[in-house]
């Protein structure tokens, strides 16, 4: 650290004595003395009190600013999970059973909803790991129990209605939470049967009642009513009823694995069937191919839909004309669509169609105008002639499943 | 001959509240009926002077046999003594009732007393000799095909056919027969506080992390396409787009089987 410079005092060290006037050497230079001279990014640094989230400086000494830079970067350690060792209680959540094996949005729902129980009273979360326990602990899971002889990706409400009720009987948990699914309800309701003790079906929320106890709210009269019940032990959840666990992540620690139970199997196989895309549903439909008013060759959009295995559906004014059956029509007037993907071939996009693929995931248009409303909707525009891109499909589609490359 | 028993509620009509046939107990008798081979009763626990129930005798039945089971009280001792004097292979009944609590619990509760298989989800039944074939409908228009053990409790989903319109003069010549039974009360839903649904706030996922105007814009802003835009390329070029953003979304189906390009 510098001294602080004082020129007077500099000058009066020069100054050599005898004389008439006043002389000063050049060559002489004492060394100065006196006060530091004031860093002010060190003064900054140390009134810096944190720097993330953001920036905070106290320049009134208030709160204990840290004392350097080197301090601030070595902060104490951060707490990065949550254990809980002696769980007074606990609470087991069964993840839905409908899914390709990873947790879906509908079981870190329910490990959420899990979490906010047994936060209330210190219990754990245990969940039961019927397909692979990957990130359980994330989702705020405090236990991990594996089932041992259970097919992880097969459809056995039986046998995992057996597994439920093993780790139901091992764990002797103060609440179950079921997915309501079409999978989840089943093992639910089965569960329940099997036991014999209610269901509270379709929980929507859980608020705290008058005497402290928790609460669960459900609609019933086909949804007229909101029935509110002393939270019992068995509890399905409907999907998106509840946040998803935002602390810290959880423990995740593996219980001893516990075998599946005698499962008495009457559902004896079962395998997916393959279904023609034209007999499903507009509304249920996945994958759409929908044509308007650029279209002129139907068969050959009958052949596309064909190649890639998507449902047809129309605007209204393709319907109008006769091309398509009146309920393949998306829009106001027609079906609102959910699927996933919307592939819209010559269709400009009129207000009253847009408002029917208004929950569509991914929209693909071809149109001619560049302008057109679709072609902002889309997330794939193609501003060309939908009738020279088909065929051009068709052949791209064929080459490929003739194990051809282009 | 198949002995098949047919379980209906009333429905309410979800605007304007009126009771109706339940659209999926419906659906189920429908199933029953279009059966061939088979000897098809029916069941209904509630008040037999309801009208609706004449909507069931005009799709096609003889007789409807009411259980006279009160408001408010447990149908399910009743219709398990009811079903077990008929001993049916197969018993039809909707996912779940469209009024009172509708948990979906009865066909269960029933299976379970009578050592039933179940079935949930059926869009078809097709019955063999001691076994039945179901189809059920799953969401986005997926179907399964299980094999079930006879005796089975089947529950219909909205994927079944429809149901077929009642025809007036068969729902006026149809019998009502009405069965005196004892009920209990049911004690949980007697402790259950009713009150009008009230629709609540869609829950947003709140971004946590960054700054706040950060949370702000991601929170606010309009989630538009992706916006990837071709103008005018040769249809070729196009096609090639269309099916690479298929693939990379997964709807092409198998995709990248033996393909190595990305």
């Amino acid at each position: 650290m510098k001294m602080r410079r004082d020129p007077r005092s500099e000058r009066e060290a020069r100054r050599s004595t005898g004389g008439e006037r006043p002389r000063f050497s050049l060559m002489v230079l004492k060394p100065a003395v006196g006060r530091l001279r004031r860093s002010p990014r060190i003064v900054r640094q140390a009134a810096t009190v944190s720097i993330s989230p953001r920036l905070r400086i106290a320049w009134n000494g208030r709160v204990a600013p840290q004392a350097s830079g080197a301090v601030l970067a070595a902060r104490a350690p951060v707490e990065t999970m949550r254990v809980v060792a002696e769980p007074a209680f606990h609470v087991l959540v069964v993840p839905d059973t409908d899914g390709e094996g990873g947790l879906s949005e509908i079981d870190r729902q329910l490990i959420a909803a899990g979490r906010s129980l047994a936060d209330s009273g210190g219990g754990a979360v245990c969940a039961l790991a019927l397909q692979g326990g990957d990130d359980l602990g994330g989702a705020g899971a405090d236990r991990v129990i594996a089932v041992t002889g259970i097919e992880p990706l097969a459809y056995d409400p039986e046998g995992r209605t057996a597994a439920v009720l093993t780790a139901i009987a091992i764990l002797s948990p103060r609440h179950v939470l079921f997915a309501e699914t079409p999978d989840g309800s089943d093992i639910a309701r089965r569960v329940a049967a099997r036991l014999g003790e209610r269901l509270f079906a379709g929980a929507d929320a859980l608020e705290a009642g008058s005497d402290g106890d928790t609460r669960a709210l459900r609609r019933a009269q086909g949804g007229s009513l909101a029935q509110s019940a002393k939270l019992p032990r068995l509890v399905s959840i409907m999907p998106d009823a509840f946040p998803l666990h935002a602390g810290l992540p959880h423990e995740g620690r593996p219980l001893d694995e516990v075998p599946m139970g005698a499962a008495d199997r009457r559902i004896s196989a079962s395998r997916p069937l393959t279904v023609d895309p034209d007999t499903i549903a507009l509304e249920e439909a996945d994958f759409l191919l929908s044509g308007g008013n650029g279209v002129t060759d139907w068969q050959g959009f009958a052949d596309l839909a064909e190649a890639l295995g998507a449902t047809r559906a129309g605007s209204r004014v393709v319907c109008d004309q006769g091309h398509l059956p009146r309920e393949r029509q998306v829009g106001a007037s027609g079906t609102l669509v959910t699927a996933g993907c919307y592939f819209a071939l010559g269709i400009s996009g009129a207000p009253q169609h847009l408002q029917g693929i208004t929950r569509v995931g991914h929209v693909v248009a071809v149109n001619t105008d560049l302008h057109a409303e679709m072609i902002k909707r889309a997330d794939l525009a193609i501003v060309a002639d939908a009738q020279a891109v088909m065929p051009a499909l068709i052949r791209l589609l064929a080459e490929r499943k003739g194990g051809g490359d282009d | 001959m198949i002995r098949v028993a047919a379980l209906l509620s009333i429905g309410r009509h979800p605007a304007s509240g009126r009771a109706r046939r339940a659209g999926l107990d419906a659906r189920g008798l429908e199933l029953a009926l279009r059966m061939p081979n088979a000897e098809v009763r029916a069941f209904h626990a509630g008040d037999p002077h309801a009208a609706s129930l004449r909507d069931y005798l005009g799709m096609g039945l003889e007789t409807l046999n009411v259980l006279n089971v009160a408001p408010g009280c447990d149908p399910v001792p009743a219709l398990v003594e009811a079903l077990r004097g008929v001993g049916p292979d197969l018993i039809i009944c909707g996912m779940r009732a469209e009024a009172g609590e509708g948990s979906g619990m009865v066909p269960y509760l029933i299976a379970e007393a009578l050592g039933h298989a179940v079935v949930c989800d059926a869009a078809a039944i097709e019955c063999a000799s001691g076994t039945a074939r179901v189809v059920q409908g799953l969401p986005r228009g997926r179907r399964r095909e299980v094999v079930v053990t006879l005796p089975a409790v089947v529950l219909v989903n909205s994927a079944a056919p429809a149901a077929r319109a009642p025809a007036f003069a068969r729902a006026r010549r149809g019998r009502i027969v009405p069965h005196p039974v004892e009920a209990r009360e049911d004690a949980f839903l007697a402790a259950c506080e009713m009150r009008p649904w009230r629709a609540r706030p869609k829950r947003m996922a709140v971004p946590s992390g960054g700054s706040a105007q950060e949370r702000m814009k991601a929170l606010t802003e309009a989630k538009a396409g992706e916006g990837r835009l071709l103008v005018n390329p040769v249809p070729e070029e196009a096609a090639r787009a269309v099916r690479d953003y298929l693939v990379e979304k997964r709807f092409l189906r198998g995709a990248g089987d033996g393909d190595g390009r990305g």
